[in-house]
């Protein structure tokens, strides 16, 4: 029912949030549960991050790609190296491919944020395990706009793990990584690990696990939310 | 575009007709494109497709199906589809008789459903179109139906080869280096042999007022005049051969050469509408690795024994890769091929004869198969039969059968291994008189059953290969005329063709990369060239023609009740790609010292190559329909 509250709660913040790029995002009505998934527009976000600690790590880049009911939209895919403080960890580096020189390149997360809660205006946030985008997003928009990040979600690990459960099969956590997922649904496997390349997966992910959950007459949004 | 969807790039980049956008265009072609997703056996086109829009596979596999639910293609990653789908029509077989006209229109109502989950990019109509305004290579591919874009691939193909592509394209007039020395008959042999030495030519042409009446070589002054002391103030009229095989002008330069393989001369006059306009040698075509072949044939009638045509016939897998690099198609080397194996049979026969003396009665050696067709590679089995005058007597037979003995035996030694159905003139069954042969025909088309349509790939390609008294002849009449009268055996025999089908759904193998459940690769010649093999023979009984070659009785069929000139042009094309395809995959197994065999793995294909052999299977399954629908073979046990 949280998610029934949801819209309330995006006009309070709205009232609450200084004018600038997160109160214009908070003044576009988030999309309504029992709407058909086919009408709702989405974006699906992937983040790498210096580690998992919203609140001492940093994020490295942001991938996303905007998805038009069960369309994703190529020409939205948006693909930001951010300028990071200090060096980078060594392990993080090696995982992300991102030298502290492309970092040092990279643009300023106050010149990315907005071009991404632009997007996101009047739309779904997808991502897997959606706990990180969420944490590090939200921590973000604290920082630079003074106000936490409210968004319809739908994050496809807790998806597939319903589906899942649903069929009452035993799985291990493994299975539930976005590349195993991506894998079993049959979808392109991309060479590249980068938050762009892992955005398009879990957009991709989501068009699947509707695919398997639509029987043709479409279903409520508030299905998939988390 | 972000450059992160290079890979998505990089996956269009590679495939027909992307492959002819230029870079810029190319950049922006990730951005023009949607994703979409659909689950095993979801229709397709799902029900909210865009009116007109392009469909690329990225994942998954699709059927389509026609109105009457066959299955008239196959999507996979890599393959296009634009909405309003019209698959069938796009085979471009066109409205040829009205029988296939109607057949095209029922398919133009295409529905399919995904055979897989499956994954496809969609663009936009507006935006394909805006493409194909500015591209026109891009453009052509959407034009161009199934046919015309295999007949721009053949060509391609070949004209990619080598240099040595001059010979199979180039007509005999051209491959001339000065115009003709002639002579008239009646000077001396003495003056013929000066003009030979002048002129520095090994033959010389003798004619009267443009026309040729003979011809004389080296070989005819040593053999005929010198050797048997015959004084040189004779005319050479009296040493020259007259009946000299000719050419004419527009002959391509590899039908000559293989008609002096086939008949082992050095020199062939050529005619233009009677008039002499030159001779071609065969040192005219020796920066032609192809020569080889008339050299090799030379060999053989020289050879006396057995062994040294086993030593000859070691060299022919070097002739088919020497064939396949100058660029000869399926067919040129087939013919070539095949002309190397009938002088290796004639030899044999000779050397035969020689031993056993001169046959009781007249025989006719007849082969069957691909080298009645012309169409062998380098060591095919060999299929063979004796036909024997009826008046042969009793105990006549046991000459017959040590004949047949020794040339099955020396075929077999030459690396043409028995054949494994036992088809050979040394099985007694094979070996028998003109009135049983008779009858086998007459039993097999008036009561056919799977064995004697098995045998109809052997006994309905069949050629007399050396026969004297002219036995076949009457036979193939009989025949001819019993067989095409036969509405029900053409019937058996349409079916019977249309048991090796195309493997449409090849590709879709190649998309699972985890399949391992499936033998990955396809036999090119029992699913490709001997489907259309199979159609020219329907045709060629059907109709009653004399043709033998595949493409010959192809091209004598087109315009016919039973095929339409498009058809037969496009079944050509189809048969020559898949078959030079073929024999540019043996001659690289040949090159790596491997036995050279029909399997074509994908990945050993370009994704040009695929998409052309894609064409292909799709066109022969087309003309395997008609065939299908024309004899009602559906009610064919």
């Amino acid at each position: 029912m949280k998610s029934v509250g949801l819209e309330w709660r995006r006009r309070w913040y709205l009232k609450r949030t200084a004018p600038g790029p997160l109160r214009d995002y908070y003044a576009g009505p988030f999309p309504a549960p029992e709407q058909d998934y086919r009408t709702v527009g989405y974006v699906a976000v992937d983040l790498e991050t210096t580690g998992l600690d919203p609140r001492r790590d940093q994020i490295l880049s942001l991938g996303w790609v905007v998805l038009n009911g069960p369309r994703v939209d190529l020409k939205s895919a948006r693909h930001q190296v951010v300028r990071v403080d200090g060096a980078i960890p060594a392990q993080t580096a090696i995982i992300h491919q991102i030298t502290d020189d492309q970092a040092a390149a990279g643009q300023d997360l106050a010149a990315t944020l907005p071009v991404l809660l632009a997007d996101l205006t009047g739309r779904v946030l997808i991502a897997h395990h959606a706990k990180v985008e969420l944490g590090f997003l939200g921590q973000a928009c604290r920082r630079l706009f003074g106000n936490g990040l409210l968004v319809r979600t739908i994050d496809t690990q807790v998806v597939a793990r319903r589906l899942l459960d649903r069929r009452d099969v035993s799985y291990r956590g493994s299975d539930l990584r976005l590349h195993r997922l991506a894998e079993r649904f049959n979808l392109p496997r991309y060479n590249a690990h980068n938050a762009l390349s892992d955005a398009l997966t879990a957009a991709e992910l989501f068009l699947a696990q509707a695919a398997y959950r639509d029987n043709g007459k479409g279903l409520p949004l508030a299905d998939f939310l988390c | 575009m972000e450059i992160e969807l290079i890979e998505i790039q990089e996956f269009l980049a590679s495939r027909p007709p992307f492959d002819q956008l230029p870079e810029e265009a190319m950049a922006r072609l990730p951005g023009q494109l949607s994703v979409r997703y659909f689950r095993r056996g979801t229709p397709f086109p799902p029900p909210d497709a865009p009116a007109h829009c392009l469909y690329i596979l990225r994942r998954g596999a699709v059927e389509l199906r026609n109105r009457g639910g066959e299955l008239v293609g196959k999507l996979a990653e890599g393959d296009l589809c634009e909405m309003p789908c019209r698959f069938a029509d796009r085979t471009g077989l066109g409205p040829g008789s009205e029988e296939q006209a109607a057949a095209v229109d029922a398919d133009v109502a295409v529905t399919g459903s995904t055979a897989e989950d499956t994954l496809v990019y969609e663009m936009s109509g507006d935006e394909l179109d805006a493409l194909r305004a500015t591209y026109p290579a891009f453009a052509e591919h959407f034009n161009h139906s199934v046919s015309s874009r295999l007949r721009k691939a053949l060509t391609g193909m070949l004209d990619a080869s080598t240099s040595g592509a001059a010979l199979m394209t180039v007509a005999a007039k051209d491959l001339l280096r000065r115009g003709p020395i002639c002579a008239r008959p009646d000077i001396s042999i003495r003056e013929a042999a000066q003009i030979m030495s002048e002129q520095r030519n090994s033959a010389l042409l003798l004619s009267h007022d443009d026309r040729l009446v003979g011809l004389i070589t080296d070989r005819d002054l040593r053999n005929r005049c010198i050797a048997t002391g015959l004084p040189t103030d004779r005319p050479v009229r009296e040493i020259m051969t007259e009946k000299v095989v000719t050419i004419d002008a527009d002959t391509p330069g590899f039908q000559a050469l293989i008609q002096m393989t086939r008949l082992n001369v050095h020199h062939l006059p050529v005619l233009d509408q009677g008039r002499i306009i030159g001779m071609l040698s065969t040192t005219d075509l020796t920066s032609f690795q192809s020569t080889n072949a008339v050299y090799l044939v030379g060999d053989i009638y020289r050879a006396e024994s057995v062994d040294l045509l086993v030593d000859i016939s070691s060299k022919v897998p070097e002739l088919q890769v020497h064939l396949v690099n100058s660029g000869a198609t399926a067919n040129q080397i087939g013919q070539a091929i095949s002309a190397v194996t009938d002088a290796i049979t004639k030899r044999l026969l000779e050397l035969a004869e020689a031993e056993l003396g001169p046959p009781p009665v007249p025989y006719a050696w007849m082969v069957g198969g691909s080298q009645a067709r012309r169409e062998q590679s380098s060591h095919s089995d060999q299929d063979n039969a004796l036909l024997i005058a009826d008046e042969m007597a009793e105990d006549d037979d046991a000459y017959f059968a040590a004949l047949a003995a020794r040339v099955n035996d020396g075929l077999h030694a030459c690396g043409y291994v028995y054949c494994p159905g036992e088809v050979m003139a040394k099985n007694p069954k094979w070996r028998q008189p003109l009135k049983v042969w008779s009858k086998y025909y007459n039993t097999w088309i008036k009561r056919p059953d799977p064995m004697s349509l098995m045998l109809a790939s052997v006994f309905f390609d069949l050629r007399a290969l050396h026969d004297p008294a002219g036995l076949y002849d009457e036979l193939h009449d009989r025949v001819l005329k019993l067989s095409r009268s036969n509405r029900i055996f053409i019937a058996y025999m349409a079916s019977n063709a249309l048991k090796q089908r195309p493997p449409l759904g090849f590709f879709r193998n190649f998309v699972l990369i985890h399949g391992g459940e499936h033998d990955r690769s396809v036999d090119v010649k029992h699913r490709g060239t001997v489907p259309i093999v199979d159609l020219g023979r329907v045709y060629a009984v059907s109709l009653g023609l004399d043709e033998i070659n595949t493409i010959d009785r192809l091209q004598a069929a087109a315009g016919s009740d039973e095929l339409t000139r498009d058809g037969s042009a496009s079944l050509i094309d189809a048969y020559e790609l898949v078959g030079t395809l073929r024999m540019r995959h043996q001659a690289a197994q040949l090159r790596r010292g491997e036995r050279a065999n029909n399997f074509l793995k994908p990945e050993q294909l370009s994704a040009l190559e695929r998409g052309h052999l894609k064409d292909a299977f799709v066109l022969i399954n087309t003309m395997q329909e008609t065939l299908s629908q024309r004899y009602q073979t559906a009610r064919i046990p």
